[in-house]
């Protein structure tokens, strides 16, 4: 895959460059500031983009900025945004636009590499890959008028994997049950979130904003 | 309604009479010394035959003589009653009106002796020991900024609390007087007049008791400085804390697992051609430390400085601050700029705080948080429908500390709450955006 990275700690950036060309991914752009970021991703428009939240010149939210930016002008363009600190705030930010492509994780799950590829894999293909962090913070939230409240606690489970982004067969893998089951489950779940099959939007992308409330109400027309 | 109205004209009768008994004693020293004085100049008369220039003189000289005894009669009137009054009107205004008006005297000045022999009593020095404590106790009487600021009480009460509160009573004695004399429907009336004045005439007290009867700006100053030096002392303090808080931190979680890590490396790094299962197990552990290390460096800069605050600021820091909290939070914000990062940093905090005891306490269903700027104040408000019943004083809850960093900024801390709810807490920042 072409990828654009922006990371403004030399050795980070550094890191991601050689672990990406070690899986056989080219680097078209290593960018270290919010500027060259957002030129980087429209100038290049990589299948995958790899940001720090935090970049200079003011060491805000720039990366993020960047990233919604890119995205407003590329619909979907696929970004995965590595911080120090996951914060709902962030993840509802991305996820609003409803394009999917993507993924927002802590810096050190670049550790365990081959995860950290499956999540940017997933990111590239249109999907997501939430922090296993956030999605924590989520479960603990209650909404008034939740949809959620029609789930079943196992229906649950199964979306908050799916919030994480990985697919049915790990999802059975990790709840210890067969891949079929899962896939009754995740019916059942789009049927009771409202959510019809329809061509242009990804359905589990759906599933995962209402889970996160970024979703209010939509016409199915 | 009707049955009460006995009950307050009898008060308004008492009050009344109180207030002209501590108000009177200068407006009538200055008439008795003014009249008297008057018609004992009058007595200096220059004939009718004088020329009209020596007329003119002996008039400005009685005037001016009159004047003088009136001022020399009214500070002297001063010095001996300015101050048991003022503290008497005090006791009544905040019996009354619930008016909190504390002041302080300074008291005569310790007298110590120099290594000159002389004696120095604050002001000056004096040659015995009697003679400089006999100072220090007229200085205390007569140069205290605080007496003098009663007798300005004195002499303003003199002249709107006194002949207002004496009205009524002097409306009971004209109206009884024209009764005896025999003029009884006129006395009648006058006597009615007199009773509906009587719950009102008092009231005048509390304005000029609000105005005259405070501390002087004096007392203020000193007040304002001893508030200022705790808050320095507690800052100071609460620094050291969290400096501490913080070296303990990195100190026994990150850099120790840090170290841990360290020596796992080189023992993987030993066993790697030798056992090279057992460097992998290693390796494994060693990078479950680095996770684990920085979970703690996360919580720790959390405490700190909230990255959020530092990426978005306020008003996004505390809308992150609702998601988190396991209880449905709004926020409403109308904040035009970020507030300097101290004082941001404070807010946030405070309302974290607050949201927390929220999330503990309340058993609140929906939480309110208003984010507001005006008046060249920052308000921050959260409201909740929970139990309610905190006091301000509950200990555990944490709001002594929010009071204190905020009273760093010259804000303040407010909570209502009623038992049975809502809780209602507000803290106001004075700032400029």
């Amino acid at each position: 895959m072409r990828v654009v990275i922006a990371e403004d700690l030399f050795l980070l950036r550094d890191g991601l460059v050689r672990l990406l060309q070690a899986y056989g991914h080219e680097v078209v752009a290593a960018v270290d500031s919010g500027p060259a970021a957002l030129e980087a991703l429209l100038g290049e428009r990589p299948d995958v983009a790899i940001l720090d939240v935090r970049l200079p010149p003011t060491f805000s939210d720039e990366g993020l900025q960047a990233a919604l930016a890119a995205r407003r002008e590329i619909p979907g363009l696929p970004v995965l945004i590595l911080s120090q600190h996951v914060e709902q705030l962030y993840a509802r930010e991305l996820l609003a636009d409803e394009h999917g492509g993507v993924g927002y994780q802590l810096k050190e799950r670049v550790i365990d590499a081959d995860d950290f590829m499956d999540s940017l894999t997933r990111v590239a293909n249109g999907g997501t890959a939430l922090d296993p962090a956030v999605v924590a913070k989520l479960l603990g939230r209650p909404r008034r008028a939740d949809p959620l409240d029609a789930l079943t606690e196992r229906e649950r489970q199964v979306l908050a994997l799916m919030a994480e982004g990985i697919s049915n067969t790990a999802i059975a893998a990790r709840l210890f049950l067969s891949e079929g089951a899962i896939s009754k489950y995740t019916t059942t779940i789009f049927a009771k979130l409202n959510l019809h099959p329809d061509d242009d939007t990804n359905r589990r992308v759906r599933a995962v904003l209402t889970y996160l409330g970024a979703v209010t109400s939509h016409d199915d027309a | 309604m009707l049955t009460r109205i006995p009950g307050r004209i009898g008060a308004g009768l008492y009050r009344s009479l109180t207030l002209a008994a501590l108000t009177c004693v200068l407006p009538l020293v200055a008439v008795a010394v003014g009249w008297g004085g008057a018609l004992f100049a009058g007595t200096w008369s220059p004939g009718p035959g004088a020329p009209l220039i020596g007329r003119i003189a002996v008039g400005v000289g009685q005037t001016v003589a009159v004047l003088l005894w009136l001022a020399g009669a009214l500070w002297m009137t001063h010095a001996l009653t300015s101050r048991p009054l003022a503290q008497a009107a005090r006791r009544r205004a905040s019996r009354w009106l619930g008016l909190d008006l504390a002041v302080d005297y300074r008291g005569p000045s310790p007298v110590t002796r120099m290594a000159t022999g002389f004696w120095w009593d604050g002001v000056e020095y004096h040659k015995s020991e009697r003679e400089a404590r006999r100072r220090a106790r007229m200085n205390a009487r007569f140069h205290d900024p605080q007496v003098k600021w009663d007798g300005l009480w004195a002499v303003v009460a003199g002249v709107t609390v006194f002949p207002v509160t004496a009205l009524p009573l002097a409306g009971l004695v004209a109206g009884l007087g024209s009764v005896l004399y025999g003029r009884t429907v006129i006395g009648i009336l006058i006597l009615l007049a007199a009773l509906a004045v009587a719950p009102l005439a008092w009231l005048i007290f509390q304005p000029v008791a609000e105005r005259f009867l405070g501390p002087n700006a004096g007392t203020r100053l000193g007040r304002r400085v001893r508030e200022l030096e705790t808050i320095q002392a507690d800052l100071t303090e609460t620094q050291a804390a969290e400096l501490e808080r913080i070296e303990r931190g990195l100190h026994d979680g990150a850099q120790a697992r840090l170290v841990a890590m360290g020596m796992s490396m080189q023992a993987a790094e030993r066993m790697v051609d030798a056992d090279p299962e057992a460097a992998k197990v290693i390796l494994a552990d060693a990078r479950a430390s680095s996770k684990a290390a920085l979970e703690e460096l996360r919580s720790l800069v959390r405490g700190i400085n909230p990255p959020v605050l530092v990426e978005r600021g306020l008003v996004d820091a505390v809308r992150a601050l609702a998601l988190d909290v396991p209880v449905e939070v709004e926020v409403h914000a109308a904040v035009p700029a970020r507030p300097e990062r101290p004082l941001e940093s404070a807010i946030y905090f405070a309302v974290a705080e607050l949201l927390a005891n929220v999330a503990k306490h309340a058993h609140a269903s929906h939480v309110t948080v208003d984010l507001e700027y005006g008046e060249e104040t920052l308000v921050a408000r959260v409201t909740d429908d929970g139990v309610g019943g905190i006091s301000p004083a509950s200990p555990g809850s944490g709001l002594a500390g929010i009071r204190r960093r905020v009273a760093a900024f010259g804000g303040r801390l407010e909570i209502r709450s009623p038992e049975g709810g809502p809780t209602r807490a507000t803290v106001s920042v004075p700032c400029v955006l």
